[in-house]
Order: structure tokens, then sequence, then C-alpha cells
């Protein structure tokens, strides 16, 4: 019959290569050094103990302490900073080796963590705007309270939210937090103390209306049984540093720095032109990120789209199954749950680590070209069946009579539903800042980390996508224009 | 003369629904045959299953001796040999009419582009439509769309033309350009088989009518027998109603 195990071979040689890409990413992490290698992940926002300074490097306390300890005990690491829930359940799923993310010890966390020695004294606290006029917990009846996932300050409020009778609303990074607590979206934040005490002395309008609760301790973990050299590896360092006076240093060096060491001078805060220059090779960066997500995800989602779609239209039960369920299940799920499952759930299954770019392309590839498939299926479908009878009828194979009659019909009709299928793409770049990828969105919730200038920086980056957006509409406009009408 | 098409007890079914009840059918070479009948009649069907884009439910279909039903048998082989021209036209509308001649020569690689350019022109010279090469086919009317639909066809250099209501989409004005394309590949000895509604073309074309009435064959024979003399109260009745308008 037709020639149709021509298109399930090539399905199958494509679902390959994007398995080998996977693996070939994930086994190139480990760099070829004498010195054994590890990926640790932190917290993107925790300024003073992980944040990103101007240059665009990790600093704060834990990065200090960490560099410090890994020169010393001659391991190499590769950082990781992503949301602090997604980074401490990577750890778990073996996706990284450690987490240093200002990670309060608890019972709970013990029975699935090892810790290292306790390194710093913490204790929760509440903060609310001075504008609310809140000054004690008993004034939170049937308010909301503004907690960051997985943490412990949020464990905390829980226990005593039944006493106090609030509300409470999740978000992934502190800064967004403070600044919902400060916009009287939420009515005060918990947060563990020395953080909340830096964010304020760097120009967060918020205020501390508690003592310090739950007093407990910082410590660096690894997944219970596992990566016990390098717990051990650090514990001996943090005595050393300890021990010779580096840590002190270290600590003094953040909770002593003034507001502008790290935040940049208000001047320059101040005006956008400022923030601009300032934060020039991380907009940058952020951005080259973006398009490049955007580029590969585009051609990669086409690829698999136009794929899937000719399946659901080739005279196979089996392809048209195949297809069908693909395109159900990848336009059901949410990018940010493929994402997540991805990147965090699929290593916990296979015990393969995968970088976090390659994770995010596979997610782009996966949802947008479930997309791109249901129209290209339509858009196939729509050519009259005449066409395909008369392509046949002159001896021409299924194959050819699909590439050469059919599809540059049924393309032609697709154009403006790949057109915003593409900004689409662009746009979703943004959901796999989730998963700690440095693009344009996650360099503008890192910059904002550091200076607090929420509006100014949020509004520089909308500007971006803008006009990342309008040169992508005119590229489309243009490749129509010759390819499309002739 | 060799015998070109041999159909033996053709059936086909729509699930409940047999449109084809038992067909059986010999062309031989050079032979014009001329199929009539009621809409509905299974006529179509009929040709369509000729070059398979129908599935017969039973029964078998020799082409050139090739058994077309056996499984080992290239489909598309045989499709090469057999033209077909639709009710509408069934252009392809993303290229112009050279290419629409081309395609499928250049495409399987039969001849190379210049040598199915040369023949394309050629073809479209013979079926008057030699200044139109490079125009899109909704540039052109109905009879010229069907006129390079068969030079499209033939460009294949096929021994049997089926046609399927060749003019039955066109204005009246249009169909004697048609015909006359389809007398002249008559005339030059091509192997036809023509479904229409076109009597005038059967009487002076045709070397057998074969009149279909639900699902069978129920009459056949030269033009003046089945036209004069027909002896199916079916046929009867339907060319009664034709030809006395």
């Amino acid at each position: 019959m037709m020639k149709k195990h021509t298109w399930l071979k090539f399905g199958t040689l494509i679902v390959t290569m994007l398995l080998g890409l996977v693996v070939f990413s994930a086994t190139n992490v480990h760099a070829d050094k004498k010195e054994p290698h590890y990926v640790i992940t932190t917290d993107t926002t925790y300024a003073p103990f992980e944040f990103q300074a101007q240059n665009g490097q990790y600093v704060g306390i834990d990065m200090d302490m960490l560099r410090a300890i890994a020169k010393r005990e001659h391991f190499t690491y590769k950082l990781v900073p992503i949301a602090f829930n997604s980074g401490a359940q990577g750890v778990l799923s073996g996706q990284f080796d450690a987490i240093i993310a200002g990670m309060t010890i608890t019972p709970e966390r013990q029975q699935v963590y090892d810790f290292g020695t306790p390194y710093y004294k913490t204790g929760i606290i509440a903060a609310a705007s001075p504008k609310s006029g809140i000054t004690s917990l008993n004034q939170l009846r049937g308010k909301t309270v503004a907690l960051k996932t997985g943490t412990g300050s949020a464990q905390y409020a829980l226990s005593i939210q039944k006493k106090y009778g609030f509300k409470v609303t999740y978000f992934n990074d502190s800064n967004t937090m403070y600044n919902a607590v400060a916009l009287g979206n939420a009515a005060v934040a918990f947060e563990d103390d020395p953080v909340m005490k830096y964010a304020i002395k760097n120009g967060i309008k918020l205020k501390i209306i508690t003592k310090p609760a739950n007093a407990g301790q910082y410590g660096f973990a690894v997944k219970k049984g596992q990566n016990q050299e390098l717990l051990a590896k650090f514990n001996a360092g943090y005595a050393a540093i300890k021990k010779d006076g580096t840590y002190d240093k270290i600590v003094a060096k953040y909770l002593g720095a003034k507001e502008s060491t790290f935040a940049g001078s208000a001047k320059e805060n101040n005006s956008l032109i400022g923030l601009l220059k300032q934060n020039k090779d991380q907009f940058i960066g952020g951005i080259i990120k973006t398009l490049q997500l955007t580029v590969f995800g585009i051609i990669f989602a086409t690829i698999f789209g136009v794929l899937i779609g000719v399946l659901a239209v080739v005279p196979n039960k089996f392809a048209y199954g195949l297809s069908s369920t693909i395109i159900y299940i990848f336009r059901g799920l949410p990018l940010l749950v493929l994402a997540f499952f991805i990147y965090i759930g699929l290593p916990s299954l296979t015990g393969t680590k995968i970088p976090a770019i390659a994770a995010g392309l596979i997610t782009l590839t996966l949802n947008e070209g479930a997309y791109i498939a249901a129209f290209v299926a339509g858009g196939l479908k729509s050519v009259d069946v005449g066409q395909m009878e008369a392509a046949r009828s002159l001896g021409l194979p299924y194959r050819k009579a699909m590439l050469k009659v059919i599809m540059p019909q049924g393309i032609k009709l697709m154009i403006p539903s790949f057109v915003n299928q593409f900004i689409i793409t662009l746009k979703d770049t943004s959901i796999l800042s989730a998963i700690g990828i440095i693009e344009l969105t996650q360099t503008g919730t890192v910059i904002i980390s550091r200076n607090s200038q929420g509006f100014r920086v949020w509004f520089l980056v909308a500007m971006m996508y803008l006009i990342m957006i309008t040169l992508l509409t005119f590229l489309a406009k243009w490749a129509d224009k010759k390819f499309g009408n002739n | 003369m060799a015998t070109k098409v041999k159909v033996t007890d053709l059936h086909k079914s729509y699930g409940d629904n047999e449109v084809l009840k038992g067909i059986n059918l010999e062309v031989q070479e050079n032979e014009v045959v001329v199929m009539i009948g009621p809409s509905g009649s299974g006529k179509s069907t009929f040709l369509r299953t000729l070059n398979k884009l129908e599935e017969p439910t039973a029964g078998s279909i020799a082409i050139d001796g090739i058994d077309l039903t056996a499984k080992e048998t290239n489909l598309n082989k045989v499709r090469e040999n057999i033209g077909m021209v639709f009710q509408h036209f069934n252009l392809f509308p993303h290229l112009t009419v050279l290419e629409n001649v081309t395609l499928a020569p250049v495409e399987l690689g039969k001849l190379t582009k210049d040598e199915a350019n040369e023949l394309g022109r050629q073809l479209l010279a013979q079926v008057g439509l030699a200044d139109k090469a490079d125009a899109k086919p909704t540039q052109l009317s109905g009879g010229q769309k069907q006129r390079v639909a068969i030079a499209r066809a033939l460009a294949m250099k096929p021994s049997i033309m089926l046609f399927d209501e060749p003019t039955s989409a066109l204005d009246p004005e249009m169909v004697g350009e048609v015909l006359k394309v389809m007398r002249d590949l008559a005339e030059d000895g091509m192997t036809m088989i023509v479904v229409t509604h076109e009597m005038g073309f059967a009487k002076q074309v045709a070397d057998r009518v074969v009149f279909f009435a639900d699902g069978y064959i129920r009459e056949e024979g030269t033009p003046d027998a089945v036209f004069n003399n027909p002896q199916d109260p079916r046929a009867q009745d339907f060319l009664n109603k034709v030809l006395n308008v």
C-alpha cells in the first residue's frame, strides 16, 4: 500500500534525536577535571545570603562561604540559581547534588535531607507596611498574609494560622512577596529575620512587627544518604573558615554594607537610563537567552509540530492515534507543569540530570509543537480531497503527493497561525524562568532583588519584550510576503 | 487487439449500502467505452475503482494483465499508465499551468525538467492552450482548466484514460472545446473509458456504450444498438427521458 511507514520511521528518528540531545547535553555537564565537580543549587533572590551583584555574579553570605570552602577543600561546582522550592525538590530528585539557600534545619527536612554543620542563627519575623497600621499579629484576622513557597517561614505561618485567623497567598521569590505587602496586596509577610532586615536596610518599605520566633539554624543540605563526601568537605571547610576568621569577615561584609554597595547608587536607580546602563550586561544576557530559547524553540517545535500534524492525516489508524494522543497531552498540560516535570520530575525517574536550557527547549518543543501540530493537521485536512486524488492518480506516491501538492497549499493556509504561535513562543519563554533559566524575565527578577526598583525594571523588561515581538512580527510579515503568496 | 481492462464480478459497498453489485466488463486496446446512466447508478464509483481511488469490496480488476487487487501489485506503477480526468478538474492551484503538467513526470524521474517542459508545452499546444503555460489555474475558465487537466494526465504517457463526468461542471458554451480534445484523443487511438451525460458525444465517439442502473450493467452494445434499440426497460426509460427533451 502507501508508504506511510516512512513517516513513522521519520517520527521515531526525530524523537530519538531529541532524546539524544538530552543525554548528550546531560553528560556534557561533567567537566573533565581532576577535582570532584558538583552541581549546587541556590535561591535566586535571598539577600544577604544569595543575590546577583551588578556584574552578574552571584554573591552573598552563602555564596562567598561556598566559594571559600570549595577552594579550601578542592572541589569545583556549577551554581544553579532557581526558585527555592524547585531547588529543594531538585536535590531530592537528583537534579542537584546539594543546596545552600538560607535553608532552615527542621525535623521534617531532616527526614529527607542530611544537613551540614549549622552556620547561621535565624528566626522568623512578620513584616508589614508602615502605612497599613498593622503592628501586631492580632490585627490579621480575615486578612491575607504573603508567604514564600516551601520555606520554613511559610510553615511557621501555617502553624499559627488558626490562632490568628488569616488567609495565605504564595510567592516564589522574596522580592515579589515584599512588594505585595508594601503595595497593600497582603497584610504581612513572614520571612527569616536576617533576610528581612537586610531588605529593609536596602530600601524595602516594610517594618518588622514581631520578635524572632521559632529560632532555628541555616544548614547546607544534600539528599539523605547521598553525596556524603561533599557534606564532609563542607563541614571541614566550614570549621576551617570559622576558625581563621574568614566566616566572620564574610558576614560582616554583607551585614555591615551600605545599601549602594550592592544595590547601585540612588541616582542610577532613579532613572530608566541609569538602570539600563548599570544593568546593561545582564539585560543583554537575558535578551540573548530569551532569543536563543525562542529561535531554537520555534525551530524544534515547528519540526516536531509539522511531523505530528502530518501523522494526524496519513491514512493509518496507529499514526492518527499517536498524533492525537501527543496533541492531547502536550496541549493539555500547562507549560509550567511540563517544564517542572521535565526538569525536576524526569531526573528522579531516570537518574540523568537535564540542563535547564535543554529542559526548557524540550518543554517549548512539546508544548508549542502540540499547538502547531493541531493547526497543521487542520490545515492539511482543509485541502480539498480532490487534490490528493489527482496527485495519486498520476502515480505519485503518498509521500510525494503530500510534499509537493498538499503541504504547499496547507502551509499557506497555516502561515497566520504560525506567526501567532511564534509570538506566543517568545512570550512563553518567560515561564521558563521558573526552572532557573536566566532569560529576560528572570533577569528582571534578579535585578530587582538587588535594587528593589520593581516598577522601573519591569517597565524596562516589558519594553524589551515589546520590541522583540515587534521585530518578530515584522520578520514574519516579510517572510509571508516573500514565500506565502507566490 | 489486446485486452486493456478486465473486470470480474466487482462489488463495492459503503457499510450496508452496496453500490456495485457484480460488474463484469472488458475493454480492448484503442476502444472508447462510454458509460451512461442515472445519478447514483454506480458508474462513477466503478470508474474510480479502476485506478483504485475506491477500494473494491470483492471481485478483481486487471489492467494490462496486472491484478490491481493483488497485494504485491505496485499501485503507483499501474496508475502511471492510467490517466484520470475529474469532474472538478482538481488542478494544483499553487502551481502554474505548465508546472501542473510537468510535476508528475519530473517527480517520478520519467523526464528531466527540460524534457518535461518541452513535452508540457507540446501537450498544452495539443489542447489549444500554448499561451497559458505560465498562467495560474485560477486565471483560467472552466473549459481551459479541464483541457489543462487532460494535458496533465497525458504527460505521464498513459495507455488508458479515465474521464469522470469531464464536462458536468462546465458552462454549456465550454463543453464543446473539451469534447473536441477528447474526440481528437479517441481518433489518435487512445483507450478511453468515459462517464458522461453527453449523449451526442457517446453516439459519435463511442465504440461501445454501457448503461448502468442500480449498481448493475443493464445494457451494453454499439451506440446504435443502445440508443436506438435498447432491450432493458430501465435503459428504455432513461434514454426516453434524456433523448426526448
